[in-house]
């Protein structure tokens, strides 16, 4: 029956749409279609629509009820002379630099984990089961980690450290923003792993043999061949972090409420929107986020770009250059 | 065939997407016909267990009381289908509710009744809520209607109304040797440094971390601070330094220089940044906390969550206008029904507030002070004998959303925002900044704001 519909439809010429359904193309591009619809109607839904929206609020002096002025640029200018807005952005630092140190974790615990280890699969679950639990939950957990003469204190003071000279972890202008940003390397480390086990397993093995006769320990092996292969997932992993650091809402929001010093850029922001109703205000200030986020990726692609392909930029400059060399002599 | 097959499923699935579009279309343009404001009675006139009890309806209730919902809520529903056996009540509580309220009143069906939230202004409940009626007829029944009230119709009936006070624990008082209640900031001070230094409890526990707890000092910066029932919706909006000292420790100033003093002095918790509220009711009841500066509604639950509860006494707030004292007492959250439901909707939810208002008995229960006139007050508030209620006046026309306005502009954010008040206790702990200058940079924010808005400043 198939092959009878096929060849009517062949040899009609003019345009037919069920016959061109029907044929191959037809087929392929119903198919294209159907199958992009759901996951766009969720994207449009879920993210542009919404999104749009927010542009569309930043423009407006608005609360959630109640009726809505434009006010033009008004809000954007408000961001900008605000000082607890980009106050904020300073915090970042702080859980940047734990995106280092979680990074290094990361790449440490990987490294280590996809070689043979005893236990290797317990080790992966274990530090992986932090990203599981609920931002919500980890910022619970914290909490009373961090509360005096809690589970902090007691495992220091285990160590042989005296209660009274310990700091308090949370109250302590000075620590407080330490101690948030640790909260969120124990939460993120696992996922960082995980990414790079991934990366490293796609190492051809054969390579660490051959170098291994060559005589290369496990730290020349790390540095000369895993890291350069999985080069592009550290990229993805810094930038990732990165801009979860401007980003970072959870433990001040749970943990300390933002209060003592420890308010981030998104926290100001969801104050702003929801006690102080300010939703225009809040629109502009996720819209110039966004941009600072987009600029910070830019910047750092780019620095990535000169530090990490210019060894094998000139390198292939250089065999461009011999192999050109070559060609020219032969031809 | 299976080529046929499986072309069909995917046009046949295109079809169902593409209708289920338009059927969402078409639910919207039915429901806005259906809504009809007109047959709704008064509030006054339902006679419980008399009318309309055939009627049945479903209806969904929001609400912030998640410590109640298996419990007490489900007895009332128990109860009141004993009357109605037709109306199905449910209820939805989150912990959450004064951040995601607001949200989920730009919908149209969030539910049927809602405790209507504080950042909504009065203007806007004609849009929102139905009304429960006149204001004159209900105001010979009931008390704390003013809060929200808008042009003569109420839009709000108080669930309950608490008394400004502070809850302390009487056996604490005793050991540390005072035998006269403070009546001024300056000598509850001293009865705070009494209790450091004569017991081992904490002289007052500040619930910090919680960030709300904070929030509630803001309760007595009106009735119970200056005695004066207008100072709140008619002379702050006009003021132009309304946060500075006054010579005679009274208003806002005083209010929370007892917070700054207290964090400074060294009289509040070792570290507030870990206070844990669940926490704090048993340490009160056990006496290892001296006073917390919380509404009479504190009180029950801090009875309850021990064996001591006749050590927990309720005192007002020291602050003495003219030698004499004041409370302020204000309605906590209001009942508000959905004005876009259905008639039947309407006057079930009608039916069930006036339940909950005169049969529940729920105001009592909670230490609070019932709405309806005449009603026995709660025990705890015998320390209230010569202290002046003060019920806050309502705005007069046209200005009734200009507190909320101003308040919002300016983000002092009074009984709306956590994060000022913070701000005192970190001053005052890590010694950043003087009670004074926290309290300039308010009157600045304050001003801005009024002038920003064009409010005449017409107070001193």
């Amino acid at each position: 029956m198939g092959e009878n519909i096929s060849n009517t439809s062949k040899s009609k010429k003019p345009f037919n749409l069920l016959s061109w359904l029907k044929s191959g193309k037809g087929q392929r591009a119903t198919i294209i279609i159907l199958f992009m619809a759901v996951p766009l109607f969720l994207l449009l839904t879920f993210t542009y629509v919404p999104f749009a929206k927010m542009v569309q609020f930043s423009f407006y002096k608005m609360k959630y009820t109640g009726p809505r002025t434009f006010v033009g640029l008004d809000n954007y200018v408000d961001v900008f002379k605000r000082d607890d807005c980009f106050r904020a952005l300073w915090l970042s630092l702080y859980y940047m630099g734990g995106a280092f140190l979680q990074l290094a974790l990361a790449l440490y615990f990987a490294t280590l984990l996809s070689f043979k280890v005893k236990g290797g699969n317990f080790f992966k679950g274990a530090m992986f089961f932090p990203y599981l639990v609920c931002g919500i939950a980890v910022g619970f957990i914290f909490k009373f980690f961090y509360t005096r003469g809690f589970v902090l204190d007691t495992v220091l003071s285990w160590l042989g450290f005296n209660l009274e000279n310990l700091p308090y972890w949370l109250k302590d202008t000075k620590i407080n923003n330490f101690s948030l940003a640790a909260s969120s390397i124990w939460r993120y480390m696992g996922q960082s792993m995980v990414l790079f086990i991934g990366a490293i397993m796609s190492v051809d093995s054969e390579l660490y043999e051959a170098s291994s006769l060559d005589g290369a320990n496990k730290w020349h092996q790390f540095k000369f061949i895993i890291l350069p292969s999985i080069k592009t997932i550290v990229v993805l992993n810094l930038i990732l972090s990165i801009t979860g650091a401007l980003s970072a809402f959870e433990p001040p929001y749970v943990i300390t409420n933002g209060t003592l010093g420890t308010a981030t850029y998104f926290w100001v922001m969801n104050k702003v929107a929801h006690t102080n109703q300010k939703v225009g205000l809040a629109s502009a200030m996720a819209i110039v986020l966004l941009a600072i986020i987009f600029i910070a990726t830019m910047i750092q692609k780019f620095v990535m770009l000169k530090v990490l392909n210019d060894d094998n930029d000139s390198v292939s400059k250089k065999t461009h250059r011999k192999l050109a060399k070559r060609n020219g002599g032969v031809a | 065939m299976k080529k046929t097959t499986k072309r069909f499923l995917s046009l046949f699935l295109v079809l169902v997407f593409s209708l289920s579009m338009v059927s969402c279309g078409e639910k919207k343009t039915e429901k806005e016909e259906t809504t009809d404001k007109e047959g709704t009675p008064s509030f006054s006139e339902l006679k419980l267990g008399e009318d309309y009890t055939d009627l049945s309806a479903d209806i969904k209730f929001l609400s912030h009381r998640t410590d109640l919902q298996d419990t007490v809520f489900q007895d009332y529903i128990k109860q009141f289908n004993e009357l109605y056996p037709n109306i199905k009540i449910t209820y939805e509580t989150t912990t959450t509710y004064s951040d995601d309220m607001p949200t989920r009143l730009t919908t149209d069906d969030w539910g049927d009744i809602c405790m209507l939230p504080t950042s909504v202004d009065k203007n806007e409940f004609p849009d929102l809520f139905v009304s429960f009626g006149d204001k004159e007829t209900l105001d010979q029944t009931y008390d704390f209607l003013n809060d929200k009230s808008y042009q003569g119709q109420v839009y709000g009936i108080p669930s309950v109304a608490n008394v400004q006070g502070i809850v302390y624990n009487k056996k604490v008082f005793e050991a540390a040797g005072i035998t006269e209640m403070p009546k001024t900031p300056d000598e509850f001070l001293d009865a705070l440094q009494k209790i450091k230094d004569n017991t081992e409890a904490i002289p007052m526990y500040s619930n910090f971390a919680a960030a709300w707890t904070m929030g509630a000092w803001d309760a007595y910066l009106g009735g119970s601070a200056t005695g004066d029932p207008d100072f709140m919706n008619n002379k702050l909006v006009h003021s132009s330094n309304p946060f500075s000292k006054k010579d005679d420790m009274t208003g806002p100033y005083a209010v929370y220089y007892v917070l700054y003093e207290a964090v400074s002095r060294g009289l509040i918790e070792d570290d507030p940044t870990t206070t844990d509220w669940e926490g704090c009711k048993g340490m009160i009841n056990r006496g290892e906390i001296g006073t917390m500066v919380l509404g009479s509604w504190a009180v029950v639950q801090m009875q309850d969550a021990g064996d001591n509860a006749d050590d927990i006494g309720y005192m007002p707030f020291p602050i003495s206008v003219g030698g004499k004292q004041y409370a302020s007492a204000a309605p906590d959250y209001c009942y508000a029904i959905n004005s876009k439901i259905s008639t039947d909707e309407q006057i079930a939810s009608m039916l069930y507030i006036k339940w909950l208002t005169e049969k529940s008995n729920f105001a009592f229960d909670q230490g609070g002070v019932p709405i309806v006139k005449g009603s026995q007050l709660p025990a705890v508030l015998d320390a209230f004998d010569g202290v002046e209620l003060v019920v806050d006046n309502p705005a007069p026309e046209g200005e009734e959303s200009l507190f909320n306005e101003l308040n919002r502009e300016s983000e002092v954010g009074i009984n709306t925002d956590n994060t000022p008040d913070c701000l005192i206790l970190e001053n005052a702990l890590n010694g950043t900044a003087t009670l004074d200058e926290v309290m300039d940079e308010w009157n600045q924010k304050w001003s801005d704001a009024q002038s920003s808005l064009g409010i005449e400043v017409t107070e001193e």
